[in-house]
């Protein structure tokens, strides 16, 4: 059968070669479109997660839900010598959040203040890559305050100019210093350059009495894909019931859902694609069928019986629908590939999109191979079954019928 | 500052609704236009730490008040004053004299457990509520205090056990819509000042945190003196830090 | 000559029956599956933009110097009235609506969160943009206490219908005062601003609680029929602060200019796919009758009438199939306008964007028209190389050939 099969596809070329470059098409489609969907909703959550947000994050529990000095994670040493064990975590820091007024000559707005490690930072998250004047910060920046351009225009403030800070310690005392603007930052999230500074974690414990203590720590992982390992590892070594370590997906909950949202219509615009390109396969496959009626019908008057019918063009549309997508793979992998080293850059989009988080220009494609896998398997289910139909039209001719068949 | 204390105040001279209502009536008339002079210890606890204060009050009328931080010798010197509607801070360790915006004026009250709803309220108990007797028991009681449908007052209910032999309540409870407790206020050791009784240890305890409470204690209290002028310019935040 | 032809093309079309019911198939298939989802982006798209303007700015807003940057209740325009009335005098201006607003602080007996609170005109606002439309719970009435409060706004607090609220702020006299509300609605306007930050109470009201007068206002927003009348707006009234809706919001136009490109793709992939169907379709159907056309046109029947024939087989077999997936589109089109489609799994990251759950399609004349000369034209350009092989045809070659 099979030898008949490939007999057949050569001689009839037209329905071979159509056949063919529609798989082939449909296959490279599937594939690429995929990958940049995939691609760019993974760059949009890195990207969220560069300004700010970690890939893991430790809390003491109950300091997300209430927050405040009641709630801060002591002891941050001992956990940080714990994680530097944990093999995955690339990086990882600890911040100090504080609410409080800060004060020019003539204005004053409530601001969140945190205290972080620099040098980590400028690893971690895209902060020291926001800046826009001045300096960010360092180990010896002392009272150096990087404030975020809505801020600096709410205060009225020149680089250079003392701040005052009014606030509450973590023992809940008072707190007050004068801090000098040193550098200002622009992330593109208006809310995020409005309400917020950052000043040196060594200068500010003293002010807040948190030497040791942290409301959180930042951890930034090796690979994006493994954060669920990682996370479960150091659950772990942690062994604290007080303590909660969580991943994106749970701070991140509702870009999470938004991203769900917009694969849900990615595919449904697939699907469409796919329902048109099997249409016309099958379209081709019943063409080519129906004009070898008669063939059919000798072949069954011989003694080939239906099971063998099936084999048949079974085999025909396998043999081509593999020979296209051996082709196409490559092709479309390659493509993938390509583009999630070098992604295509959309000038321009970043600032358009800004208010919903976009804050790249990028949009690279995703490399998986076990989606490549899944998405052949899709395109040969729907080539095996445009023959169905074609099949049961074979059957329903009486072979001596089909013979006559003009 | 001054507001806190006309809301115990009244709240303590609770009785029934006409009985009540004239003698707060009587209070609130004395207080306002008087000149004060108090001595107050703050001590906060929560679950980590616990943090004790002595400020010194000086309030004119409704509308004029200073406070001085006497201890902690860290924040001594710390100034307030809160002249009209508009509120400064003078804090001799950075030697700022800073303006606290409103929306700062509304949020929880160094760390305490008071809240913005006692610093912003403006009309009185007897205003807002409309009491009644639920129990009598000897000396004591028990009065429901239901918020009327203009107040603006965030809870749903208040609940007071008051001592008719001094006037003063020993307990306040404060309920939210669903009928939960969210917060209460105790009141002990009453002592008499001129005409008035008044308790001096008061405890403020939120119900949903453990292990946590505000407890304020009236070491001095002075009616009717007379305060300068002084105290209430801007200038006195710098000059009476000392 | 021509009616024998029509005939012949008609009877041809379905000579082999099973095989132009698949093409037919096809394209209905196709065409209705791609209007539907093409509504469904538009709907998308249109609702947002359409609710962004009647609960938001309108097509042009008018505020005074300084507020959108200090939303500070001291930049307020004051002789509102006045102006209103000059510019419902303007050609063009169809609705207008004053509002009140105040940033401040709003409270539960456990929880706090910063919220403006926006005076409105309940009659006027109905008028300018159907305002009882955005109701998502409750019933809307701003008698005493009584306010509406935005849905995620709502949630922040956890509070829900009934439930008592203070706001407070610094009125006009700089004083901080409070008031008690009541809710009485949760409103969703899709309108991301509003949805989690807005309590809406009556304007009379407001302006009592903030002292102001009745004439005054922070915002004037205004519907227009066309662009010009909001240059007009822009050079009469250029002494304030005057906005146009994509100034104001420039994130909607590109929202709707991505999907008109996501849209036009989408379309012309399609329709080659088709194309190539049909073609397959039409070559094969020709190629099988290459004997008959032969011997017509052996004994002298013209070239033409042959490709009108053929033209005419691949417009009937287009036509049906267009009149199939119209109807079919139409019918899922129909659906997705009345009922939309449910997407209240996610109704979290959807209300944060600003998107109610069920998302409502549009429904266009363009889907139609345009998928309808596409069609035709797909059909037309089909014939073209089977026609070109008739073309080439020596008759004697062909009635001697086998097939």
């Amino acid at each position: 059968m099979f030898r008949f099969a490939l007999k057949n596809i050569l001689f009839y070329r037209g329905r071979s070669i159509t056949t063919f470059a529609l798989t082939f098409i449909s296959t490279i489609l599937f594939i690429v479109y995929v990958s940049m969907m995939d691609g760019s909703h993974k760059s949009m959550l890195e990207n969220a997660l560069k300004v700010y947000t970690g890939a893991i994050e430790i809390y003491h529990k109950d300091y997300r839900d209430i927050g405040g000095n009641e709630y801060l994670i002591e002891d941050v040493k001992a956990i940080t010598n714990k994680l530097s064990t944990i093999k995955g975590i690339q990086a990882y820091t600890t911040r100090y959040e504080t609410y409080g007024l800060l004060s020019s000559k003539e204005h004053s707005a409530a601001s969140m203040l945190a205290g972080i490690e620099p040098e980590k930072e400028k690893d971690l998250s895209s902060i020291a890559r926001a800046l826009r004047e001045g300096e960010f910060l360092d180990e010896d920046s002392g009272n150096c305050l990087y404030m975020g351009k809505g801020l600096v225009e709410k205060l009225k403030l020149k680089l250079g100019a003392e701040v005052s800070f009014i606030g509450s310690a973590s023992d809940d005392s008072f707190a007050a210093e004068i801090f000098k603007l040193c550098g200002v930052f622009k992330t593109g999230s208006s809310e995020f350059d409005s309400s917020v500074s950052f000043v040196n974690r060594t200068y500010f414990d003293k002010v807040m009495y948190t030497d040791n203590k942290a409301s959180y720590i930042n951890i930034k992982l090796d690979d994006l894909d493994n954060v669920d390992q990682v996370n479960e590892k150091i659950i772990n070594i942690l062994n604290d019931e007080s303590l909660e370590s969580l991943t994106w997906k749970t701070l991140m909950k509702t870009m999470v859902e938004a991203m769900e949202v917009d694969s849900i219509f990615g595919y449904i615009s697939l699907a469409l694609f796919l329902v048109v390109i099997f249409f016309v396969i099958m379209i081709y496959g019943f063409i080519n069928v129906s004009s070898r009626i008669k063939e059919f019908g000798v072949l069954r008057c011989i003694g080939l019986c239906r099971a063998d019918v099936f084999s048949l063009l079974f085999y025909e549309i396998v043999i081509l629908s593999s020979l296209a997508v051996a082709l196409a793979t490559p092709i479309a992998a390659y493509i993938c590939y390509y583009y999630s080293i070098n992604p295509i850059v959309i000038e321009g989009m970043s600032e358009m999109y800004k208010d919903y988080g976009i804050v790249s220009d990028e949009i690279p494609f995703d490399f998986n191979l076990l989606t490549i896998s899944w998405n052949l398997g899709v395109i040969y289910l729907l080539n095996i079954l445009s023959v169905i139909y074609p099949y049961f039209y074979i059957n329903s001719f009486r072979p001596i019928e089909a013979t006559r068949h003009v | 500052m001054y507001r806190i204390f006309i809301l115990i105040l009244t709240l303590t001279t609770v009785l029934t609704a006409d009985e009540a209502r004239l003698i707060i009536q009587k209070v609130d008339n004395n207080i306002r236009g008087k000149n004060i002079y108090m001595k107050i210890s703050m001590k906060i606890v929560s679950l980590r730490h616990t943090r004790s204060m002595q400020m010194e009050n000086w309030s004119q009328g409704s509308k004029k008040s200073f406070v001085k931080i006497v201890y902690p010798p860290k924040d001594r010197g710390i100034t307030f004053l809160s002249l009209d509607n508009q509120m400064w801070q003078y804090v001799p360790k950075i030697e700022r004299t800073i303006k606290i915006p409103p929306s700062m004026m509304l949020q929880n009250w160094m760390g305490s457990n008071i809240t913005n709803d006692d610093m912003v309220k403006q009309s009185s108990i007897v205003e807002d509520y409309t009491p009644r007797i639920v129990k009598r028991e000897g000396k004591l009681v028990t009065m429901e205090l239901i918020p009327k449908e203009e107040a603006a007052v965030v809870w749903a209910k208040v609940v007071s056990l008051i001592d008719i032999s001094t006037y003063t309540s020993q307990k306040d409870i404060f309920y939210d819509e669903e009928g939960e407790a969210v917060r209460v206020f105790l009141y002990d050791k009453v002592k008499k000042f001129g005409e008035y009784y008044l308790p001096t240890y008061w405890r403020v305890e939120p119900m949903d945190k453990d292990n946590s409470f505000t407890e304020i204690i009236l070491e001095d209290v002075k009616y009717d003196i007379s305060i300068s002028d002084q105290y209430f310019r801007k200038s006195a935040l710098k000059r009476f830090s000392r | 000559m021509f009616k024998l032809i029509v005939k012949m093309a008609w009877k041809n079309s379905f000579l082999r029956l099973s095989r132009t019911l698949l093409v037919i198939i096809m394209i209905a298939v196709s065409m209705s599956m791609m209007l539907g989802i093409q509504g469904l982006y538009d709907g998308m798209a249109d609702t947002m933009i359409d609710k962004n303007r009647r609960s938001g700015s309108g097509d042009v807003s008018i505020f005074a110097k300084g507020y959108r940057v200090n939303k500070d209740l001291q930049y307020r325009i004051k002789n509102a009235d006045e102006l209103s009335a000059e510019i419902k005098k303007i050609e063009g201006v169809k609705e207008l609506v004053l509002r009140v607003k105040a940033e401040g602080l709003l409270s539960t007996a456990r929880k706090s969160s910063f919220a403006s609170m926006q005076g409105i005109d309940l009659r006027a606002e109905e008028s300018f943009g159907d305002f009882s439309e955005f109701l998502k719970e409750g019933e809307i009435n701003l008698e005493g206490q009584g306010a509406l409060i935005g849905l995620e706004l709502a949630k922040r607090l956890k509070v829900t219908i009934g439930s008592k609220l203070v706001f407070s702020t610094q009125d006009s006299s700089g004083e901080i005062n409070s008031i008690a509300l009541r809710i009485r609605a949760i409103m969703q306007t899709t309108n991301i601003v509003l949805d989690t930050n807005a309590i809406f109470i009556d304007a009379k009201k407001m302006h009592r609680f903030l002292g102001t007068d009745s004439s005054e206002a922070t915002q004037i927003a205004i519907m227009t029929a066309d662009k010009k009348t909001n240059d007009l707006l822009k050079a009469n009234f250029s002494d304030l602060d005057v906005k146009s809706f994509l100034q104001l919001q420039p994130m909607m136009k590109q929202m709707q200019d991505v999907m008109i490109i996501f849209n036009s793709i989408t379309f012309f992939i399609v329709m080659t796919v088709v194309f190539i169907g049909i073609l397959g379709v039409m070559y094969v159907s020709v190629l099988d009758r290459i004997r008959e056309f032969g011997i017509a046109m052996g004994i002298g029947m013209q070239y033409r009438y042959i490709r009108i024939q053929i033209c005419l087989e691949a417009l009937f077999v287009g036509f049906i199939g267009y009149l199939g997936g119209a109807l079919l589109g139409a019918l899922f089109l129909l659906y997705l306008r009345d009922y939309g489609l449910d997407l209240s799994a996610f109704s979290d990251a959807l209300e944060m964007w600003g998107y109610a759950s069920t998302i409502k399609g549009t429904i266009k004349i363009s889907y139609f028209t345009t998928t309808f000369a596409a069609i035709i034209s797909a059909s037309l350009f089909s014939v073209f190389i089977p026609l070109r092989k008739i073309k080439r045809l020596n008759p004697i070659e062909v009635i001697k050939a086998e097939k």
